[in-house]
């Protein structure tokens, strides 16, 4: 098992012949990932890596049913690619795109909140459930970064990623599923939108999340510790502890997040719903032997 | 993208929120044409990006010509780079209210804030009376209707004709956020004036960067200094510290993290340059913003995907060779095909390091002046 993603999921690619698009597809392919169609508009009838192209997703779903979109988009692109895949009926969507208009981005959650959809991103590269399949641009190959096991890992950033989850690994363990939330300002999906999946995941073993100074996600995964609504061990790691106060919007953005987004203040609010949290990357490995142990 | 306050008036304006009479001053003679048209007495307002300008001493009162002057004159020569100020006819004050629309992430709307007392203590009351503070959420493929605003002057309490002046500026501020693509759009304080009617008496407009471009270009008026004007230029993530060791590293959360493992050390940065996402192809640019500042040591931490390990190696290598810097140069370069980024610097004499914190001690080190 895992969350959102295995080796069962079938998944279209949109933006399937781009540069990138193609390049990914094929090592998602290569990983083992179910991908049924992809769609670039007046390409239909190529195939790329074996995979059919449509001109549009509905055109695609009328032959193949897919579950997920995995879009490889560029931004302004991004807000009618991912309102396609739900208008097609696709409840989780993975964008990578990064430089989407704030305003797009209050569109894009609303809309997939109103669907009961799930868009993971943008401003990611996606999600993994190692060993099983691959959605976004991730080098499951480097093997000292990505090995199959029972940590879960929730992320806010890119390449602290790759740094975290190698000492994941070499503290011995691997991972179940690894969502990159992304670094946007409305990110689709919120860390404790996830945290239930993770829960009900009899792989999961333990979740780690990465975290960053700004916006309340870490302080709504402590709310949904208390709430018991998450009960299995979780290591956090945040960066920017030493870092100079992040940009300020004014006095609304003191008002609207109530005094949440700083460093310290997550650390303290995990701490106190039972999380251990990492100064460092290297002790999130030995954290996770201590919790993992304790239980 | 924070714009001036001068920049977040006009915007209301042409939506048609009222605004204090006024006119933008860079010198004496600007000054006093200025005060001409606002009369007195009058505000004397330094044009700068940071908060808090009133505890600053940077907002002044002047009664008479040669008092705006000499106040005027007070901000341009002052610490803060005053180059510009804004000169306005001062408001016969009855009360102040405080309205913003920004938007709140976790719903995904857009959100009006707002208060019956506004001001600079608008925060502490936030925080100490939640209660007083109004919010209403509004979906940005409705938009504004009728009932957003009935609960937004209702939720402060007012009534009559400050009702439907306040209701009419926050059809017009909604108009802004929306139209100018803000991440922000504050009035504090909205005065509301003792002969009627309401006049936004400060304006902070934050446009989101991927919009900004188009209407707002990148001047050297935005910035503190000649190098982060540049590297925004180049659109490259720059930010100039006071210590030893500059930091090209890959990704803000990368980043943070090695300036927390080098002052964990011992050591201290001296900036920080964005090596990594879309300008991972872009070493020599990235190298030559780094150079900018004295540093003792360069250190370059990547563990990339995207922005493939061997790229960065090739380009760091190329760097190095065109611009020949002067001090030692540590790299912990991993990720996308990272045994070829090790061949390619071990050809050009450096050594590839694999563990950042290994690397972190190694520049903390050297910037010490201790033999690593």
């Amino acid at each position: 098992m895992s969350i959102f993603l295995d080796a069962n999921t079938t998944v279209e690619v949109q933006g399937a012949t781009g540069k990138e698009g193609a390049y990914w597809l094929k090592h998602m392919k290569e990983m083992g990932t179910m991908v049924v169609f992809g769609v670039t508009p007046g390409k239909e009838g190529q195939k790329i890596e074996g995979v059919p192209v449509f001109s549009s997703v509905r055109r695609g779903m009328k032959q193949h049913a897919a579950d997920l979109a995995m879009l490889f988009v560029p931004p302004r692109f991004t807000k009618d690619a991912i309102f396609e895949a739900l208008d097609a009926g696709i409840t989780k969507i993975v964008s990578i795109a990064e430089g989407v208009p704030v305003h797009e981005l209050l569109q894009i959650r609303r809309a997939a909140l109103s669907c009961g959809a799930m868009v993971i991103g943008g401003n990611t590269s996606g999600v993994i459930s190692p060993g099983r399949a691959l959605a976004g641009c991730i080098p499951y190959w480097i093997e000292r970064v990505y090995r199959q096991g029972d940590i879960g890992v929730m992320t806010r950033s890119g390449s602290l990623t790759n740094e975290v989850t190698a000492e994941i690994v070499k503290g011995g363990f691997g991972v179940s599923t690894l969502i990159g939330v992304g670094g946007d300002m409305v990110p689709g999906t919120r860390f404790a939108e996830l945290l239930p999946l993770y829960e009900n995941d009899p792989e999961t073993r333990a979740v780690v999340i990465i975290g960053e100074l700004g916006g309340s996600m870490e302080e709504e995964v402590a709310e949904a510790m208390q709430a018991k609504i998450f009960t299995k061990p979780m290591v956090a790691f945040i960066g920017g502890r030493t870092a100079p106060e992040g940009r300020r919007m004014g006095h609304a953005g003191a008002i609207v997040s109530g005094g949440r987004g700083s460093v310290s203040g997550k650390v303290a609010a995990l701490e106190k719903a039972g999380a251990l949290t990492a100064a460092k990357p290297s002790q999130v490995g030995p954290l996770l032997r201590e919790i993992t142990a304790a239980r | 993208m924070k714009l001036f306050e001068f920049q977040a008036k006009e915007a209301f304006a042409e939506q048609g929120i009222p605004i204090p009479a006024g006119m933008v001053a860079t010198n004496r003679e600007e000054v006093l044409k200025a005060v001409k048209g606002t009369g007195l007495p009058c505000m004397i307002k330094a044009q700068v990006l940071r908060g808090g300008r009133g505890k600053a001493g940077l907002i002044k009162r002047a009664l008479s010509e040669a008092e705006a002057v000499e106040k005027a004159e007070g901000l341009f020569n002052s610490e803060y780079n005053v180059r510009k100020v804004l000169v306005e006819a001062a408001v016969d004050i009855d009360r102040e209210l405080y309205m913003a629309v920004t938007y709140d992430p976790v719903d995904a709307r857009a959100m009006f804030i707002a208060c019956a007392e506004g001001g600079v203590e608008i925060e502490k009351l936030a925080a100490e009376h939640p209660d007083t503070i109004v919010t209403v959420t509004v979906d940005m493929d409705w938009g504004l209707m009728p009932h957003h605003v009935r609960d937004l002057t209702f939720g402060l309490g007012l009534e009559g004709e400050t009702a439907k002046a306040v209701g009419d500026v926050a059809r017009k501020l909604f108009k802004v956020f929306r139209d100018t693509g803000a991440e922000l759009a504050e009035i504090n304080p909205l005065f509301i004036v003792k002969s009627g009617g309401v006049i936004a008496g400060d304006g902070k407009l934050n446009i989101d960067d991927c919009v900004a471009g188009g209407k707002y270009p990148v001047t050297r008026e935005y910035f503190d200094s000649d190098t982060e004007y540049e590297a925004a230029l180049e659109g490259i993530p720059y930010i100039p510290f006071d210590g030893d060791i500059a930091l090209m590293c890959g990704g803000a959360g990368l980043t943070t993290t090695v300036y927390d493992l080098v002052h964990y050390a011992g050591g201290s940065v001296a900036a920080y340059v964005e090596f990594g996402g879309p300008n991972y192809t872009r070493a020599r640019d990235a190298m030559r913003l780094c150079l900018k500042k004295t540093c003792k040591v360069l250190l370059v931490v990547t563990f990339g995907t995207i922005a493939r390990a061997d790229v960065m190696a090739t380009g760091l290598v190329e760097a190095i060779r065109e611009l020949k810097p002067a001090m030692p140069i540590v790299t912990c370069i991993r990720g996308t095909n990272e045994e070829e980024a090790f061949a390619t610097l071990r050809a050009a004499g450096i050594e590839p390091l694999y563990e950042t914190e290994e690397a972190v001690q190694r520049a903390v080190a050297i910037a010490a002046g201790r033999n690593a």
